[in-house]
């Protein structure tokens, strides 16, 4: 299938200005003000093809959001290519954005004070949809929503998760071909963010829609792409499929062991102790060590005598969290 | 293309609408300073007329003026400031609309949904006040018309103003100190503090060409006839050729501020 977002070396440098510490310093600052460049994106290269739903993680501060932004053409980049859908997006800037559509997870773009479907009514004119295809979708959504008993109030009185549903619904009255999702299950409840992560693939299924989401919700990730694109310190350090990385560090397993009576000193050829506390002992295999259920209950039984065990893997939070360790890329 | 900005515009207007009480401490306030500038200016006075304006003509400029006084106010629309220092302002890029028009639809429908609601009332009342305080009628009906005219280019010219207070606040990040330099400036130049007919000559013959007596001072002298119908109409016409000039000029400055902006954070 064709790619629908080409993201060729992009450079994105922001001057900021220094402040130094010491004694006069906000004085000597006020005159002779010093700058520094900071690169928020460092040649960034990557692909999505149409109807993908690509999940785009990194730490705070890797250049996930400025990434959004250039691509939704709110930031202009200091180099590089972008084509989406065939355009510049800061430089056709009003015909591309009639093809997108955005949800900032912790903002809001629909207006405060009056019901919603006065707000959808507005979107409506701004995009020049039809009457009957706005009403069509609206239709839709409202049923993969559930927003009926919503749109006729003020935003103000809506709750952090009935705001999030009409957001979703706002940015996609005019079909976009992509949706840019920044955060989307930000501080929603359990119940909601399901059904948020539910609409968000049918959305894809019904419209082919293709999908750039930012999370830090891993479970989001797992749930919804085929795709992630790990972003550190400005650079792509990942992209590809998330079962690719889950498999090279599954092979990972801790094992809780507990013995029916105290040990003084666990050792076993293979495996490092992490903890142990007399009945109890928590292994974790070397990676050279292949871990097999049989072979590991032979060889510890010759030594201990063991009344239970547990093996677990990681779970995505830890995969990322070493992920990020691995690329150096934790916040210190 | 229209219906978009047309759409906007009446969204603010509704919005605006909501805030009742505002309207009517709003109304209290403008009556109480109206008498309060009549009073004191006749008290310091003490004569018929200033340089041919007098004091009844003084008393309906001032009702005039504190009649639309949602109009005149210099003041981008509540929202605009907080969103560019706070960053919600992203959210008008990704629509497939001009930025410059956003605001501009968004200022002009706050400010005139809160003068119509407050208008009226206060003309009312200060038509039942005793001649020489209260507001008199128009000198003619040519000057009422004129006067409408006026103040629709007031309000388009008092928008057009406050565009350069959002593009300030592109600039500095400071909403409050770019509305506060250009209402200030705006203030002194259109009568809102002082009447202009009573500046010195010197002066008022530079302020009467300059765009901000166009915000409120001109149809209001059109009303009590202290500018005559043909001198209205000739400085009608400078005065849209300002609105047309500095709202080219608001459109190229927001324009090029927008080329540098970056949108912080989140």
């Amino acid at each position: 299938m064709a790619s629908i977002i080409d993201f060729t070396d992009i450079c994105k440098t922001f001057k900021v200005p220094e402040r130094t510490k010491g004694k006069w310093s906000t004085f000597k600052n006020f005159f002779a003000r010093k700058h520094k460049l900071i690169h928020a994106l460092k040649n960034v290269t990557f692909e999505v093809e149409e109807g993908d739903i690509v999940g785009y993680i990194g730490p705070n501060g890797a250049g996930k959001s400025t990434t959004i932004k250039i691509m939704s053409g709110i930031l202009t980049p200091t180099s590089g290519t972008c084509k989406i859908n065939g355009l510049v997006p800061w430089k056709n800037r009003r015909e591309f954005v009639k093809n997108i559509g955005v949800v900032f997870g912790q903002r809001s773009q629909l207006w405060w004070d009056v019901p919603v479907i006065d707000s959808f009514e507005l979107l409506r004119d701004i995009y020049k949809i039809p009457k009957d295809e706005f009403d069509q979708t609206l239709k839709i959504l409202d049923k993969a929503l559930n927003l009926e008993d919503l749109l006729g109030r003020p935003l103000r009185q809506l709750s952090l998760g009935q705001k999030m549903k009409c957001e979703l619904a706002g940015s996609l009255l005019h079909r976009p071909k992509i949706l840019f999702l920044d955060e989307p299950t930000i501080g929603l409840d359990a119940v909601t963010k399901l059904a948020v992560r539910d609409f968000i693939k049918f959305i894809n299924k019904e419209w082919h829609t293709t999908i750039i989401l930012t999370t830090h919700d891993m479970s989001d990730i797992e749930a919804l792409t085929n795709k992630i694109i790990l972003i550190g310190k400005g650079q792509i350090l990942y992209q590809g499929s998330f079962d690719n990385i889950k498999s090279k560090y599954s092979s990972a397993k801790t094992i809780e062991v507990e013995f029916s009576k105290d040990y003084d000193n666990v050792e076993l050829d293979g495996y490092t102790v992490v903890s142990h506390n007399k009945k109890y002992a928590t292994l974790k295999n070397l990676p050279s060590t292949e871990f097999h259920t049989k072979d590991f209950v032979n060889q510890i039984t010759k030594k201990y005598e063991v009344v239970d065990f547990q093996v677990s893997s990681l779970s995505v939070d830890e995969i990322l969290a070493k992920l990020y360790k691995e690329f150096e890329l934790s916040e210190r | 293309m229209g219906k978009s900005y047309l759409g906007i515009f009446r969204m603010e207007f509704k919005g605006e609408l909501q805030y009742r009480a505002k309207a009517i401490s709003g109304i209290a306030t403008q009556l109480f300073w109206g008498l309060l500038q009549i009073y004191l200016y006749m008290a310091f006075l003490n004569t018929e007329s200033v340089d041919g304006f007098s004091i009844t003509q003084m008393a309906s400029y001032i009702w005039l003026g504190q009649a639309f006084f949602a109009m005149r106010y210099i003041l981008m629309g509540k929202n605009i400031g907080q969103s560019i220092t706070n960053g919600n302002v992203c959210y008008k890029f990704v629509r497939p609309l001009n930025l410059y028009n956003q605001w501009y639809s968004e200022t002009l429908g706050q400010k005139v949904a809160s003068t119509l609601l407050r208008f009226p009332l206060i003309l009312i009342i200060a038509a039942l006040l005793p001649v020489g305080l209260g507001l008199s009628a128009p000198v003619s009906i040519p000057a009422l018309l004129l006067c409408i005219v006026g103040i629709l280019l007031g309000v388009c010219m008092s928008t057009t103003l406050s565009m350069f207070i959002v593009w300030l606040t592109f600039k500095t990040l400071s909403e409050k100190g770019s509305a506060t330099i250009i209402s200030t400036i705006s203030g002194l130049l259109s009568g809102m503090v002082i009447p202009l007919p009573m500046m010195p000559q010197a002066v008022q013959n530079v302020i009467n060409y300059l765009p901000f007596r166009f915000v409120s001072d001109l149809p209001f002298r059109i009303y009590i006839g202290n500018v005559g119908i043909t001198d209205g109409l000739i400085f009608l016409a400078i005065g849209f050729a300002w609105l047309v000039l500095l709202t080219i000029l608001g459109k190229l400055l927001i324009k090029s501020a927008l080329k540098k902006t970056v949108i912080q954070g989140g």
